[in-house]
């Protein structure tokens, strides 16, 4: 059995459209600083660092060269998941949970300001000889998904508005979100189309900013975090086939076989019910309808029922995204990695504004590549068992 | 915690182009052959991790995401691990830490690169330093190491023909191993007669730009004896990382001394301790050590602690490395004779495998039980060590 394993302590930059006061690797340097702050330790107390970084958004060749300095690693066993920013909580996960290491800091961080236009550097990720001159990039993939969804369940666009919706309404109680002014719902569906289904109201913006996490094992976390800690109680990670021709592009596969995964290692047979609040990252707003089935939380295409019911809001049976999820910051490679820290935060009873009152049990969703090729949950506890 | 072996080690041949397939099925044949003589199918694998380093070397960001195909990790949980040129043994240190969890049982670790086909490689490399300082130097891999050429001759007194008597060592070897991108033998005196590319460092100083792919199995103790009857047994792991700027290794107020490995000799330490190594020179019989250029296998092998600093350079000229010396050091021919930068570490973790397993064929160490094996990553920064055994420890 592995050792049981708990976030101890988080800590994230604001997120905003331009941190040019600062590098990122100050950036980064501050961050780490305050998560150990939060844990009351120093960097000497840190056993494993695992960072996800990804080279094309930060500029360089192997980014994580200069970004080791900041995170601490100098003269420290340090691993880089640049799969995506959640791989490398799986990874330190695993790292403390085969006994080999105590504590591990996780870090995950993007500057989307400083590439010319984020939709040439996904560009980059799509296959040089099919796909890359079609233009392809993330909100294409994202538009051909959402709109075979929405199409074969007939999901009114009134079901994504209203997620715009709360999601930017979250995020106006968040102070570390990107956006913070709450929409209408009559704006939302006025933006214009940036790829059919997709308006631009529905699409995340582009964020700079830092996301750091503590984790140990069972016998630290009394120490590190005597408050309360958020207890790794499952998890789960899967990936799709890259082609979307070979895929089912009405569902979420990759997540769906996640959170099965997730939930069988937490034992949880009816989320609905058991979990009290939910992170999921949402490259779009049909993409959180699309998760809420790949979670299980309702049958396929039934997604827009719980939209009605409203019980997905802040007050509704099942809060999403409280911190206004990715539609209000969305700091890239570092996006699904944030859900966790956010969800982690929830059962902490740390997230001040937005928390969710006496929240127990949550889940951070997580997704990466083409049309969420990759998808990761996470369970969190304020109970170890 | 749960002991973790090897059981199973794929290699393509490693050479400059491979124009009769694509990245993706490079990385495919590499699979494949690791299940060559295993009783284990795809199907069994629980989980991949992906061996990859820049990704700009081959074009494509985050290349991992096409080769879930080749790697068979369609439904199933995959992750890629960069650490720089260590990549392939953090890839494997990776896939260790999903087995010691306790998570999984069957792991598969792979990838592939294809360096010959990247154009330029040092101008691609170029890129991972800062582009104010750095970059217009040019600082590249090679102008790196020849710094550190320069500074361990003047603090040990290695000579230009020290350098070369690893190349004609490594050469030697790899005419035994039909993987090696370079098999032709070389003789000092070519050495000391090749271009000079960044003094010291001559054109046979230098890896060679390869393409070509390595995988990896591993599994739990539960189910070795169910596929092999010769496991490479797991004893120790360790990670390393260095300062980032080479400033801090040189001058009066340096940390470290860029002569040296010292980040590495740490990895390597750690390693031995989790093994429980305490006189490396009796309890290693062989070592795969990651030295892209002649001069840094001298440091490499000072770090692995056989014998003290600098003495390297004397026992090289009397033989002691040779594949029939009393530690034979890359008997795969290592670095100077394959270099495809997402695997090669990779591939010094499954070379010294073999070792263990008694498969190596021409190259085999007779007797080996204990083999070290070693990567390094970014601007000689990032260091993992791994310890294979043909027992448990």
């Amino acid at each position: 059995m592995p050792r049981k394993v708990a976030i101890t302590a988080v800590a994230q930059t604001p997120y905003s459209a331009a941190h040019q006061e600062l590098s990122l690797e100050e950036l980064i340097f501050q961050t780490v600083n305050a998560v150990l702050a939060k844990a009351g330790v120093g960097i000497a107390a840190v056993d494993s660092i695992v960072i996800s970084s990804s080279d094309q958004v930060d500029g360089r060749a192997i980014s994580i060269m200069v970004t080791s300095g900041p995170v601490g690693a100098y003269g420290k066993d340090l691993l880089n998941a640049p799969s995506s920013g959640e791989h490398a909580l799986a990874l330190a996960y695993l790292r403390v949970a085969s006994g080999m290491f105590d504590t591990s800091l996780v870090v995950g961080w993007n500057k989307c300001s400083e590439p010319d236009d984020m939709s040439n550097v996904q560009n980059l990720t799509a296959d040089y000889i099919y796909h890359r001159d079609l233009g392809f990039n993330d909100t294409l993939a994202l538009a051909l998904q959402a709109g075979t969804y929405m199409t074969r369940y007939d999901v009114p666009e009134e079901a994504a508005a209203w997620v715009v919706a709360k999601n930017r309404k979250n995020g106006a109680r968040n102070p570390l979100a990107h956006l913070r002014q709450p929409v209408r719902l009559e704006e939302v569906k006025e933006a214009p189309y940036v790829a059919w289904p997709l308006r631009r109201s529905f699409l995340p913006p582009d964020s700079d900013g830092v996301c750091a996490l503590l984790i140990a094992s069972e016998d630290k976390v009394p120490q590190l975090a005597p408050q309360g800690a958020a207890w790794i109680r499952g998890l789960g990670w899967a990936t799709d086939t890259h082609w979307l021709g070979d895929r089912a592009l009405d569902s979420m596969n990759s997540l769906a076989l996640a959170a099965r995964n997730a939930y069988r290692s937490a034992g949880l047979r009816r989320p609905f019910e058991e979990l009290d609040v939910i992170e999921i990252h949402e490259p779009s707003a049909y993409h959180e309808l699309m998760t809420y089935e790949a979670l299980g939380l309702c049958d396929p295409g039934q997604a827009r029922r719980l939209v009605e019911k409203e019980e997905t809001a802040l007050g509704g049976k099942l809060p999403v995204n409280p911190s206004g999820g990715a539609l209000s910051a969305n700091p890239y490679f570092a996006t699904g990695l944030v859900r966790a820290a956010e969800a982690a935060l929830q059962v902490m009873g740390q997230a001040g504004d937005h928390q969710v009152p006496g929240a127990g049990l949550s889940l951070a969703s997580a997704v990466c590549g083409f049309a969420g090729q990759g998808g990761s949950v996470f369970i969190l506890s304020n109970r170890p068992e | 915690m749960r002991r973790v072996a090897i059981v199973g080690v794929g290699q393509t041949k490693y050479q400059s182009r491979r124009d009769d397939c694509s990245y993706d099925e490079l990385v495919f044949e590499a699979v494949n052959r690791a299940f060559e003589g295993v009783d284990l199918t795809i199907k069994d694998v629980q989980a991949m991790v992906f061996s990859l380093a820049p990704d700009s070397l081959s074009g494509l960001s985050n290349a991992e995401r096409c080769c879930v195909g080749a790697i068979g990790a369609q439904d199933k949980p995959f992750m890629r691990v960069n650490t720089g040129g260590s990549t392939g043994i953090s890839a494997v240190q990776v896939g260790f830490y999903h087995v010691a969890s306790g998570a999984f049982d069957v792991v598969l670790v792979a990838g592939a690169d294809r360096v010959g086909e990247s154009g330029d490689a040092q101008t691609i490399l170029n890129k991972m330093w800062d582009p104010y300082y750095e970059r217009p130097l040019p600082l590249n891999a090679i102008n790196m190491l020849a710094l550190s050429a320069v500074r361990y001759m003047h603090k040990y007194g290695m000579t230009e023909e020290h350098m070369a008597l690893v190349t004609v060592k490594d050469r030697r070897n790899a005419a035994k191993n039909p993987y090696a991108h370079i098999r032709k033998p070389a003789t000092v005196e070519e050495v000391m007669a090749s271009r000079v590319i960044s003094w010291p460092i001559k054109l046979f100083d230098a890896c060679p730009q390869s393409s070509g792919g390595c995988a990896i199995i591993l599994c739990s103790e539960e189910w070795v004896r169910k596929v092999t009857a010769r496991p490479a047994w797991i004893q120790g792991v360790g990670h390393h990382s260095e300062t980032y700027f080479m400033g801090d290794r040189m001058g009066p107020k340096r940390i470290n001394d860029h002569a040296d490995a010292e980040a590495k000799g740490q990895a390597i330490r750690k390693a031995y301790r989790m093994a429980g190594i305490e006189d490396p020179r009796r309890e290693i019989q062989v070592a795969e050590l990651y030295a892209p250029f002649s001069n840094t296998e001298y440091h490499a092998i000072d770090a692995a602690g056989f014998f003290p600093k600098g003495e390297s350079l004397k026992l090289m000229e009397k033989g002691f490395f040779n594949l029939d010396g009393e530690i034979p050091i890359n008997p795969s021919g290592g670095v100077l004779c394959s270099n495809p930068i997402a695997v090669t570490a990779m591939v010094r973790v499954g070379e010294a495998a073999l070792q263990v397993m008694g498969s190596a064929g021409e190259r085999q160490v007779p007797g080996a039980r204990k083999a070290l094996a070693t990567g390094n990553g970014g601007d000689h920064q990032f260091f993992g060590a791994v310890i294979v055994g043909s027992e448990k420890n």
